[in-house]
């Protein structure tokens, strides 16, 4: 798998310096290629370097980052952002969410928890690809795969069932995975139960023990263990911000 | 008339001791105004003397008539260009536009000054009484008039811009400035331009430098103050520390930057005041990080939080579990060198609440103090707020729970067999509607 390369956007020297000396991007197949200071900057290295993924503080000089994902969106589609902020209300959330971005994450930012969202990320950019491959043509094995472990979320899954059914060798399956997406096969179930899991908790009432049932927990208390871990809120709470959310944007 | 005079010192006399024994803003305008009270009293006193002497013009000398009644008009003078002085500075703060004429104003008080000392005083002798007239009374109406024009200039001149009260203390006071001055200047012999100054000065005092306003402005002022002082920027003190954070972590300074990570922590958690209620989760996490530097201040201090997980998305008023910690510490633990444990537990009651316990091996309750306590905290209501030390935090929790929760649940505390107090907080078991 080719390296994912990363623009660091922050007006601050130090947590650029911080992103880029105490995050492990070599672990996780991604290298730093270049900085910026402002909005402005920002704009022209995205337009110069084109990289994977923008490390993106919003409150930043000259032009605030949200704008600056909005304009480079249109030139950049393929690139993702991760929105790093001070800011923890959700009206900034939601303003993300508008404009696609892959993940927003808050400070103060624990580097050891940051590999999480690079996970995410791959497997976003992972999607989107296979989205793109499947249009036509001969369907690769792994995205067989993934679409097997998409439709069979709710069941015991695991590297032994899927190597039973596509006839290959647990490392094999385990393998691919690291290849084709960059992340091992458990980050990568643990991601998709979790995008169900807020699927189903913002667009139906299902009770939380139901949905932890549909995304495959058989205990409802693991689920809300997981979901707070990869969330950082409970499902209740998610729902519950959600609403407050639409509420107050009424 | 001499009756008049004295009647009207005595007046301003009052209102002198009055606005010099208020606590007051220091500003332009009130320096200014007790200026005028000061020149004021002088001037009713030559005016009192005056009104003597100029009807014993035979058996007072001549030149302390003089002196009495150069005195008088000098004072006189002054206090029109005071006047003057006054509503520019309520002008200017009311425009923000800086005065215009202050030389012009401050040079012809001189021209004027000069002008009462050395123009030759006449004396006017009628039947009706005597009075003082020729060039030295003529130019001193010169002089009011000049004051007058300028005040009334400045009036008229931003006239849209100034706020209603302070207009019509202008009015006032230029209308009662014209009125006393054409009638004196009509019957020479009514010598009211005492009364005139002693109207003006006192719309002054009772629009705009009354004591009720001198403690309004001082009082706005105070809290001006203490709210700037609790105005740090949330924003800009967990970003500094997360900048800190991070170098110490570049320094390699793991345990530091973990320190400090928790810090910041506890910030972002205490700042979110707005929301009445939490999940349970939400209060011990604030706790967790409060804890966790407490025991890294006091190596020999333990905490222990023990919540069945299936409670964490009980709803609990926001911030009770710290205050009630803090207090713990600060009365029990402390006075054992911070060398104890403090637990803290949920549960659910037989009669279906929840019973948070924070149960502390401190020192424990002095003799008494315990039903002390207790019935502090049952009388909650009663309480006037100028308890002192940290019982103000536990009675916030007790009143914050009777308010959001019911009258039948709140904070009690026991003691505990082998030492040390435990608090019990009996909430309603409500989940977050789903």
């Amino acid at each position: 798998m080719k390296k994912l390369r990363v623009l660091l956007v922050d007006d601050e020297i130090i947590i650029r310096r911080g992103f880029r000396q105490l995050f492990d991007w070599e672990a996780h197949d991604c290298e730093v290629v270049g900085e910026a200071a402002d909005g402005m900057e920002a704009l022209s290295q995205i337009d110069s370097l084109n990289p994977d993924i923008v490390i993106m503080d919003i409150n930043i000089p000259i032009m605030n980052g949200l704008k600056v994902i909005q304009l480079s969106r249109m030139k950049h589609p393929e690139t993702a952002f991760i929105i790093v902020s001070g800011y923890d209300d959700f009206a900034y959330c939601r303003e993300a969410l508008r404009l696609q971005i892959t993940d927003y994450i808050l400070k103060p930012v624990d580097y050891e928890e940051f590999g999480a969202c690079i996970d995410n990320l791959k497997i976003a950019l992972f999607q989107q690809k296979s989205a793109e491959e499947t249009e036509g043509g001969e369907e690769r094995i792994i995205n067989k795969i993934v679409r097997f472990v998409q439709n069979h979320l709710a069941e015991e899954i695991s590297l032994s069932v899927l190597a039973e059914e596509f006839h290959f060798s647990t490392q094999y399956v385990s393998q691919l995975f690291k290849n084709e997406i960059g992340v091992n096969f458990l980050t990568y179930l643990t991601n998709i139960r979790m995008e169900k899991a807020k699927k189903l908790l913002l667009s139906t009432d299902l009770p939380i023990a139901e949905v932890s049932e549909q995304t495959g927990y058989g205990d409802y208390r693991v689920f809300t263990k997981v979901f707070k871990k990869s969330e950082g809120v409970t499902p209740s709470q998610y729902r519950r911000d959600f609403m407050d959310g639409s509420k107050a944007g009424k | 008339m001499l009756r008049m005079e004295i009647a009207l010192f005595a007046v301003m006399a009052f209102v002198a001791y009055i606005y010099f024994s208020a606590e007051k803003k220091y500003t332009q305008l009130h320096s200014t105004f007790s200026v005028l009270l000061v020149v004021t009293l002088i001037h009713l006193a030559f005016d009192g003397i005056t009104v003597y002497t100029v009807n014993h013009l035979d058996t007072v000398p001549r030149l302390i008539n003089d002196i009495c009644h150069r005195l008088f008009i000098g004072t006189m003078i002054f206090i029109f260009f005071l006047f003057y002085q006054y509503i520019a500075i309520l002008v200017e703060e009311e425009t923000g536009k800086p005065r215009k004429l202050v030389k012009t104003a401050a040079i012809y008080l001189i021209i004027a000054e000069l002008g009462d000392i050395f123009l030759p005083i006449h004396y006017a002798v009628t039947p009706a009484g005597n009075y003082s007239d020729g060039i030295h009374v003529i130019f001193c109406y010169i002089s009011v008039a000049f004051y007058f024009l300028l005040g009334t200039g400045l009036l008229v001149a931003n006239w849209k811009s100034i706020e209603k009260k302070k207009k019509t203390a202008i009015v006032i006071a230029s209308l009662v400035e014209l009125t006393v001055t054409t009638l004196q200047g009509i019957n020479h012999t009514w010598l009211i331009s005492g009364m005139g100054i002693t109207l003006i000065t006192l719309a002054f005092y009772l629009i705009l430098e009354n004591p009720d306003i001198l403690r309004a402005e001082l009082t706005e002022q105070k809290m001006s103050m203490l709210y700037l002082k609790s105005q740090v920027n949330p924003h800009f003190l967990y970003n500094t520390l997360d900048s800190i954070r991070i170098q110490a972590q570049l320094d390699g300074d793991k345990k530091v930057a973990d320190l400090l990570m928790k810090l910041v922590e506890f910030f972002r958690h205490s700042v979110k005041v707005n929301r009445p209620m939490v999940s349970l989760d939400d209060e011990t996490e604030l706790l967790d990080a409060y804890m966790e530097l407490m025991c890294y201040r006091y190596p020999e201090l333990d905490y222990k939080c023990d919540i069945d997980p299936d409670l964490g998305e009980v709803q609990v008023p926001n911030f009770i579990l710290q205050p009630i910690v803090e207090n713990s510490l600060l009365h029990g633990l402390k006075n054992k060198g911070y060398r104890g444990e403090v637990a803290v537990s949920a549960h659910k009651t037989a009669d279906g609440k929840l019973e948070l316990c924070v149960r502390d091996t401190g020192s424990g309750f002095a003799e008494g103090k315990r039903a002390q306590i207790n019935e502090m905290l049952a009388n909650y209501a009663k309480q006037t707020p100028k308890l002192t030390g940290n019982s103000i935090g536990i009675l916030n929790v007790q009143k914050r729970i009777k308010l959001l929760c019911g009258r039948e649940f709140g904070l009690r505390y026991s003691e505990n067999e082998d030492g040390g107090v435990t608090a019990h907080i009996l909430l309603p078991l409500e989940e977050a509607e789903e």
